[in-house]
């Protein structure tokens, strides 16, 4: 026997009490780690976005299209290194709930800006050769199962084709992998020049610019001069680096997202504030064991050590359990949500951040009667009847 | 101090404060123990029997006067050092017996031995003994609330007897028992002190208990009024 | 039976009387049933605002046209020819200036949110005399209509509500083009109140629409009925339009926020259950506490039933306390709470949470089965357990 085994022991007096009391921990870290891990995948797209790009939009609103000769005049401003442009296509696969994110961009200068994106040079070269080509994301193409070579039926809900119909064929003449894993590869771009030869619209119009600058401290001068080049023209331009502009573009899902995250939180920490409570109570309710095994010689210090310890395991059985249970939740919806959110990922730091308000769980439960028990005089502690 | 003399209390103290009053339990007490007694306090509700044992265990600490101990002081000692020699010198045995309710009979007597540094087998071994000297051998396995008053009473001998104490102190021992129990009880203690020479110092109202011990004390009012030996 | 009943009224005022000796354990309880009570009303307010918003908008008696597939009216567009071809079709109700019809287009245009500083698209609508007379509940509720022709535009409540600088008499940027606001209209707290209204005229020329719509109302002859539109598009090619009832529009359209409903409420589901253990962890330590004590009625000789019923009264007043609690706390803080989220058009919606008396009822009736069931297994637990063992453990 030894202090492990009496900790043990007063834990698992009251079986039921230790259940109950492990389940609601187990469901707050539960709910805490799948909400938080949500969240952050929501938040994802700021943090990946890369340092030195810089995104043009219409000053009106970013789904007011832009001027093809913008595309000239912003690659000859000073510190811009380089230069795309993409036009939202709005694409749709067999049926319009099944969205894709489509763009036609000009294919080159997309692969310099993007460099997270890879492609084998055989296929790269394929793809730049082939106006009909797409290049596509290796997520998508594996939701839809497309391969090389594959023609595929993409349906725009915005552009009529010049033929008739939604409809556009492409080729799929390469698939592209992100250069890190969080890159969001459930994309695919095709050429701007097929685009607008075969939409109904006509014109030369592009949705937005992606640039990106010599160096990230030349940024903000670099928006400026731009954004000052078409001051005052029919088309006046907002350019933000690309975080910014994603950042804004998140939290135009509004104040709900903050008030249902606001309200889990505040649930989670009733819940534990509740079952600190009983915690504390259940170790206050043996003053008279305490008493009896300091009057045996256990010292002070031991004794709260043991206290502490108890609702410390107590806290992380229950924490841990529900944390690894968040993790194979979001495991198991990882691969029917991953076409709407790319970035479910239980981090490190969502985990260090359970685990430490597990250990405050514990602290804070166990402190208060530990206290109580390191003070207990065993005198007074007799005297009121053990 | 003579070589048998245990305890010496040399004009002992103890008052505390109860609102505004001040209360006097005991003033000025002498008392010495000799080394191998078996001595019972006796005295009416209030008379300080208990507050005497706390002093003697070391749980309670005295106003004034000193307390020796087998030569060294003990009243000055600090908490810690205090709990320390509690657990090398005494073995405690309660009216409720203060068994832990979640451990068995053989874990409960082996609590003190976590304070040793005895390793597990000596460990072992030392409950096994405690439990026979208390006939409990048969019973190892059981939990408190599987075992009548007298059988709870007798691991809690165990365990005050395990870690081989110079001072056993009791404290109403056979306060919850029946009579026959409680002969049974006090026979155990008896033989403790006459075989196996434990200094035993026991609290209890009951005549018919302070029989089995050598001496009797009396305690009215803070004061001994009466010390005779048994016989 | 009248003893019986004296017997379970003497037990529960004795409990509840010694509620406040247990004042942490009780303050827990009442806690754990509150917090229940408060996420799902909070997300009960929350789908009721959001539904009355979008419900409020759509009704019956007016069609919604847009170009086939188009799902939103951001992504379509409908020719001027194709106005003039509808305009004449049957089952439009007509008044002595011709047929209900409003050609309407929006583009989307920034705003700065009070909420975050931040940018987020408003829609600013181009329509007519007409358009407006067919959002029925439709009133200026402070300045004046925009005079036709002229770059003034009028603000929706909500918008007014969200957003920075969009009072009356400011003036607006958008792009070259600078907008004054003369009014604010209010159309019953429905999502038209999230947009920006001005000449559809005015818009078309300063945006590049030359002379295309995105969509096209009409005032529907009989409500509900799109068969005789339905046959106007079927038999005429050039009309590639899709028509359905303004009503199943922006029940479409709400789609994105049901799902965080129902993410709400399986939230607030699981939630509840840990909240659950706890109360029910507090009631098994409350009753524990004090066996010696219903032991000691039990010997008197009141019966087990008593002090079953006893316990589960005390849990029940403990988790109404904490249902009033939880919604009084919902109310505080979530009643007409303005919120705000991206909707289905890729624009702004402005809605407020609304509690609503009956969901009022649904918490106060979650509240009393949280009492039931935390209160009914412990209590069932004290009236078996036998008076003597609770005697001798006097746990």
């Amino acid at each position: 026997m030894s202090d492990l085994y009496l900790i043990y022991k007063n834990m698992t007096r009251k079986p039921l009490r230790l259940f109950l009391t492990c389940f609601a921990i187990f469901i707050a870290f539960l709910i805490f780690g799948a909400v938080t891990t949500l969240k952050g995948a929501l938040d994802s797209g700021i943090e990946l976005s890369a340092d030195n790009r810089l995104v043009v939009v219409n000053r009106i609103n970013f789904t007011k299209s832009l001027p093809i000769a913008y595309y000239q005049k912003v690659s000859a401003i000073d510190g811009v290194r380089d230069v795309t442009h993409m036009n939202w296509f709005g694409g749709y696969y067999q049926e319009p709930s099944s969205q894709i994110v489509a763009m036609a961009v000009e294919p080159e200068s997309y692969l310099r800006v993007y460099d997270e994106v890879v492609v084998e040079p055989a296929q790269r070269e394929a793809w730049l050769q082939n106006r009909q080509g797409a290049l596509v994301g290796e997520k998508l193409a594996q939701i839809y199962g497309w391969k090389v070579g594959d023609r595929i039926p993409v349906s725009s809900n915005i552009f009529s084709h010049k033929d008739g119909g939604h409809t556009w064929d492409f080729v799929v003449e390469g698939i592209f992998t992100g250069s890190n894993e969080q890159y969001d590869t459930r994309q695919m771009v095709f050429h701007y020049k097929y685009f607008m030869e075969t939409q109904t619209f006509g014109g030369d119009w592009i949705g937005w610019l992606a640039l990106t600058t010599d160096d990230p401290s030349l940024n903000e001068q670099v928006a400026k001069s731009i954004d000052e080049t078409f001051a005052n023209s029919q088309n006046e331009t907002d350019t933000s680096t690309e975080k910014a502009f994603n950042k804004a573009f998140i939290e135009q899902i509004g104040n709900i997202g903050l008030i249902i995250f606001g309200v889990v939180f505040m649930a989670f920490f009733t819940i534990l504030v509740v079952v600190g409570n009983t915690m504390a109570l259940a170790i206050r309710e043996r003053t008279g064991e305490i008493a009896v095994l300091k009057t045996l010689g256990f010292s002070s210090p031991r004794i709260f050590r043991m206290v502490l310890s108890e609702s410390m395991l107590v806290a992380l059985l229950g924490g841990l359990s529900g944390l690894a249970a968040a993790w194979f939740l979001i495991e198991g919806a990882k691969a029917t949500m991953a076409r709407f959110l790319p970035n479910l990922i239980m981090g490190q730091d969502i985990i260090l951040q359970a685990i430490g308000f597990m250990l405050l769980l514990g602290l804070v439960t166990g402190l208060l009667p530990a206290i109580q028990a390191l003070r207990l005089n065993i005198v007074t502690a007799f005297n009121r009847g053990v | 101090m003579s070589q048998d003399v245990l305890f010496q209390l040399n004009g002992v103290s103890k008052k505390f404060v109860k609102g505004k009053e001040e209360i006097s339990i005991f003033d000025h007490l002498d008392l010495t123990i000799d080394r191998g007694d078996f001595i019972a306090v006796m005295g009416p509700s209030g008379s300080g029997k208990t507050t005497l044992l706390n002093m003697l265990g070391g749980v309670d600490q005295p106003s004034g006067g000193e307390i020796w101990f087998d030569g060294s002081r003990i009243d000055s000692l600090g908490e810690g050092a205090l709990t320390k020699w509690r657990a090398h010198n005494i073995g405690f045995i309660f009216q409720f017996y203060n068994l832990m309710p979640m451990l068995n009979a053989a874990r409960n007597v082996e609590l003190p031995l976590l304070l040793t540094r005895l390793s597990k087998a000596q460990r072992r071994k030392n409950v096994e003994t405690a439990l026979a000297l208390v006939g409990l051998s048969d019973r190892a396995k059981h939990m408190p609330s599987e075992m009548s008053g007298g059988q709870q009473q007798r691991v809690a001998i165990a365990r005050a007897i395990v870690s081989d104490p110079k001072l056993i102190l009791c404290d109403e021992p056979t306060g919850d028992l029946d009579r026959r129990t409680a002969d049974e009880i006090l026979e155990m203690l008896q033989l403790l002190n006459r075989d196996h020479g434990k200094t035993i110092v026991m609290v209890t109202h009951d005549p018919a208990a302070a029989k089995y011990a050598n001496h009797t004390l009396h305690l009215d009012k803070g004061k001994f009024v009466q010390r005779e030996l048994v016989a | 039976m009248r003893s019986l009943l004296s017997q379970i009224a003497t037990v529960t005022a004795m409990n509840i009387r010694s509620l406040p000796r247990r004042l942490w354990m009780s303050l827990a309880m009442v806690l754990a049933s509150a917090v229940v009570v408060a996420i799902l009303l909070a997300f009960l307010a929350m789908a009721r605002g959001f539904e009355v918003t979008m419900n409020g908008a759509g009704s019956d008696g007016v069609a919604i046209l847009m170009r086939e597939g188009a799902a939103a009216e951001l992504n379509s567009v409908v020719l001027r020819e194709q106005l003039n071809l509808i305009e004449e079709s049957a089952g439009i109700a007509r008044d002595a200036e011709g047929p209900l019809v409003s050609p309407e287009l929006y583009v989307i245009v920034d705003g700065i949110k009070k909420s975050t500083g931040t940018e987020a698209n408003i829609p600013l609508r181009g329509l007519n005399a007409r358009g407006m007379a067919m959002r029925e509940n439709m009133q200026l509720i402070e300045g004046r209509m925009f005079t036709p022709g002229t770059n003034e535009m009028i603000v929706g409540a909500g918008v007014l509500r969200e957003f920075d600088g969009f009072d009356i008499g400011r003036e607006v940027r958008f792009g070259k083009n600078v907008w004054t606001v003369v009014g604010v209209f209010s159309t019953g707290g429905n999502v038209f109140e999230s947009e920006l209204w001005a000449d559809i005229r005015m818009i078309q020329s300063h945006y590049d629409r030359g002379s295309s719509y995105q969509s096209i109302r009409v005032q529907l002859e009989k409500a509900g009925d799109l068969a005789p539109l339905e046959e106007t598009i079927a038999r005429e090619p050039r009309l590639n339009l899709d028509v359905q009832t303004e009503r199943e529009f922006f029940a479409g359209q709400g789609k994105q926020l049901q799902y965080i409903a129902i993410f709400g409420r399986v939230i607030s589901f699981i939630m509840a259950l840990g909240a659950l253990a706890g109360a029910l962890n507090t009631m098994y330590t409350s009753v524990a506490d004090r066996a010696r004590e219903i032991a000691t009625l039990r010997a008197l000789g009141f019966g087990n039933f008593s002090a079953f019923c006893g316990t589960i009264a005390e849990a029940l007043v403990l988790a109404a306390a904490g249902g009033v609690l939880g919604s009084l706390a919902a109310f505080v803080f979530f009643d007409g709470l303005n919120a705000s989220t991206l909707g289905g058009s890729f624009t702004q919606v402005v809605f407020k949470f609304e509690m609503s008396p009956d969901l009022f009822v649904q918490g106060a009736l979650l509240a009393l089965l949280i009492g039931f069931v935390s209160g009914f297994f412990p209590a069932w637990r004290a009236a078996r357990i036998p008076v003597i063992v609770a005697f001798r453990n006097g746990v």
